[in-house]
């Protein structure tokens, strides 16, 4: 008993030691994906003027479809020079901006350069987390190289912030056959409003549980509903307030509760992804959404268009989006930022490949190539509409107003609360979250 | 197990040899090293985050600022301030919680005693098979879980919609109007997780001795007067376990909903995890969003103890 005791013991002791370097050897890896960063860091700093090559870690969020094409500008970058070598890591998206956060707020182990969406600049850039870039652009790289609306994108209060590596504007997409099949043309999308009814009045046929247009009732309203606010000449945010109740705001929200309650061209009670699924199903003609559903709708074999979107508003064409910038730590050292540049420049000539993915780049170098025009079916329509976009307000926080305004046009675009009521409600809780 | 307790008591009663209570003594070292591992593994990862949580909330701890400057109470009292968008959205998400609670809770422990009831009438290996049956969903990620469900009831191109439709009648909104967005993450919620309670409640029905059962027969009782007077009362502690865990499950309701519903229909099924979440990592507010956590915590700690009390007291009353 006593001797099977000590064996137990002894064994017990054995497991714990292992538990411990277990645990030990975790908290080490978890430090590795930014040992590579530290080293460079150390390195670089010391000899920078040394011909030995020199680390850039670089960071985006690409965890879907879209990574490999990134993936391979960053090899063929790596491959065409000695000087620089591009790290690149990328993190899921889900969790891109905690674990982006918790870096700059660890202050180690951050990266060189980063991806960041257009709409996260403000409070990036509020928080002087950003290096402001309009000193260090000039020689190689300048912002003329991109689209200008891509510039202001990345913009806050004069000063350039980072350099857009795409702009994802909302796109229509519709359903080739469902045309055919109602005696429409099927390369021809509807272009303003009055096409845009007539067309999915002619596409519904409520028995066969088919519709024109299948009006989302949550995501993506947070591009549809700007986006039909800009065509309507109005703004959600004016003077330092937000603006639900202007009257362009409301019309924007009347005009889809009208598509499913008067012109009956969409079925009441969507569901999250609701109009995704009767569109994949060949049963929704009409559809809004970002570019990067492009592959979906490929994998499922539909025979669809894709075109800028039309003008639904009653003013003008505009469209809301969001974009891809690449982002300098400011606490990256200046050493690193002739290398940074010159892998921004690298991208910035380099980004066919990150049009394959069904976005339109921002530099000009690419979207104004001959190459860019058949790389497929979407980019060039994507960069058709870079003209008019419209991007979120800066303002701190924005997200806190946004909240409450689809809450609101979801209980509305339900019919279960009134048009102007729900965006009066939406309103009030907005500007309360941000005046405190 | 009855029995060895009782032994045990009167073994106390009696007094215990010295030998025993030095061999008690070393025992009680070995057992100390078996939970060791637990918890280191509950120091590190339950309790030092607890703590440093609620030193957080102590806080104005923005996620992208630099300095984080101790305010006391501040995060706190802001969540009790009324009509502050921190508190509407504290006490706003914690209603739907509650409701949530109320309405999942007595499902999952009714079910799955039922459940667990029906299988163990079953002969053996058939009982075997149903068991793993319902336990697979157990296993089964609550992404995936709302993925499937979203398909079901589609309001418009759902498998159940479809059905109905097909047998006359007209398409249910299950995600998009309230009752209904409830009966179904509640309906998701019990087809996901009754699994662990069954497997619980068929263990604590198998150690019902059964010669008690074999005396109420001889004495005429009928199956309902043996569930109730000899089966309720020998699960009840188990039955106590099922509830408290179910209770502190249904409270920490997030996936379902966030993925299902997206706290729509309005607002409606806007849970107070959503709230915490959004705080957290949409404003960065780490300050405040630990501080509406804590309070989680306690208000779900007072809820078991609560449950607890009325447990015991009706089981004092009762005997």
């Amino acid at each position: 008993m006593v001797r099977n005791k000590k064996w137990l013991i002894s064994l017990l002791s054995v497991f714990l030691i292992l538990v411990l370097a277990a645990c030990s050897g975790n908290s080490g890896a978890s430090g590795d994906d930014g040992e590579d960063t530290n080293g460079s860091d150390s390195s670089n700093s010391s000899d920078s003027g040394s011909t030995e090559t020199q680390e850039i870690s670089f960071w985006a969020p690409f965890s879907g479809a879209d990574g490999p094409f990134m993936k391979k500008i960053v090899d063929d970058y790596n491959a065409s020079q000695d000087d620089y070598q591009v790290d690149f890591q990328i993190v899921p998206q889900t969790d891109y901006y905690k674990t982006v956060d918790l870096s700059f707020n660890g202050g180690d182990n951050t990266p060189d350069v980063l991806i960041m969406h257009g709409d996260q600049i403000f409070t990036y850039s509020e928080k002087d987390i950003l290096k402001p870039l309009d000193d260090i652009l000039g020689g190689d790289v300048t912002a003329a190289q991109y689209h200008e609306r891509g510039i202001e994108g990345a913009t806050v209060n004069g000063e350039i912030y980072g350099l857009p590596l795409d702009i994802h504007p909302l796109m229509f997409y519709w359903n080739k056959d469902m045309f055919e099949a109602a005696g429409l043309d099927p390369e021809q999308p509807p272009t303003n409003r009055e096409e845009f009814i007539e067309y999915a009045q002619k596409l519904t046929n409520a028995d066969k549980n088919e519709y024109g247009y299948v009006v989302p009732t949550l995501w993506p309203q947070q591009f549809i509903f700007p986006t039909l606010v800009a065509q309507n000449g109005g703004e959600l945010y004016t003077d330092g307030e937000v603006n639900f109740t202007a009257p362009e705001v409301v019309e924007a929200l009347q005009f889809q509760r009208d598509l499913i309650a008067e012109y009956e061209v969409s079925p009441a009670d969507v569901q999250q992804d609701g109009e995704v699924t009767l569109f994949l199903q060949g049963r929704n003609a009409m559809h809004l959404n970002g570019p990067w559903m492009l592959q979906q709708w490929v994998d499922a074999g539909m025979n669809f268009g894709v075109a800028p979107v039309p003008q639904l508003g009653t003013e003008q064409e505009a469209v809301f989006a969001n974009s891809h910038n690449f982002v300098i730590p400011e606490s990256v050292d200046d050493a690193k930022i002739d290398g940074i540049l010159n892998f921004l420049r690298y991208v910035g000539d380099n980004t066919l490949a990150w049009a394959e993915s069904g976005q339109a780049p921002a530099a000009k170098a690419t979207y104004e190539s001959d190459a860019f025009q058949e790389v497929n079916i979407q980019s060039p329509q994507v960069a058709k509409q870079f003209d008019d976009v419209v991007f979120s307000p800066d303002v701190e926080n924005w997200g806190l107003a946004v909240d409450p305004l689809m809450e609101e046009i979801n209980a509305a675009l339900l019919g279960q609360s009134g048009v102007e009521e729900a965006l009066q409600e939406a309103q009030d809780k907005a500007s309360q979250s941000l005046e405190e | 197990m009855t029995n060895q307790t009782s032994n045990k008591q009167l073994m106390k009663q009696v007094g215990l040899s010295k030998s025993i209570v030095r061999s008690n003594r070393r025992s009680k070292a070995t057992s100390f090293l078996f939970v060791l591992p637990y918890l280191l593994l509950f120091g590190s990862f339950l309790f030092f985050p607890l703590i440093y949580g609620i030193y957080i909330s102590f806080h104005d701890y923005n996620l992208l600022s630099k300095d984080h400057v101790f305010i006391g109470f501040e995060n706190y009292i802001r969540i009790f301030t009324p009509d502050t968008a921190l508190s509407s959205l504290f006490f706003e998400g914690l209603l739907k919680t509650f409701q949530f609670v109320i309405f999942s809770v007595p499902l999952l422990v009714i079910v799955g005693l039922g459940l667990a009831l029906l299988l163990n009438s079953l002969p053996g290996k058939i009982r075997t098979f149903f068991r793993t049956v319902y336990f697979i969903p157990y296993a089964i990620s609550v992404s995936v879980i709302s993925i499937i469900f979203l398909w079901i009831l589609d309001t418009n191109s759902g498998l159940l919609n479809n059905y109905l439709m097909q047998l006359g009648f007209d398409p249910v909104p299950w995600l998009t109007k309230q009752p209904f967005a409830w009966i179904s993450l509640v309906l998701a919620t019990v087809w996901w997780t009754i699994g662990f309670n069954m497997i619980i409640f068929i263990n604590a029905l198998n150690e019902v001795p059964e010669d008690m059962y074999e005396a109420a027969s001889i004495d005429g009782a009928s199956a309902w007067q043996k569930f109730y007077r000899i089966t309720l009362p020998s699960i009840r502690p188990i039955m106590l376990f099922v509830v408290i865990t179910s209770t502190i499950a249904s409270f920490n309701v997030y996936g379902q909903p966030y993925l299902m519903t997206r706290g729509g229909p309005g607002d409606s099924t806007e849970v107070l995890l959503m709230g915490i979440v959004q705080q957290a990592f949409e404003q960065r507010e780490l300050g405040s969003a630990s501080a509406m956590a804590i309070l989680m915590a306690l208000i779900m700690i007072i809820v078991s103890v609560i449950q607890f009390k009325v447990s015991n007291a009706t089981n004092k009353g009762g005997a």
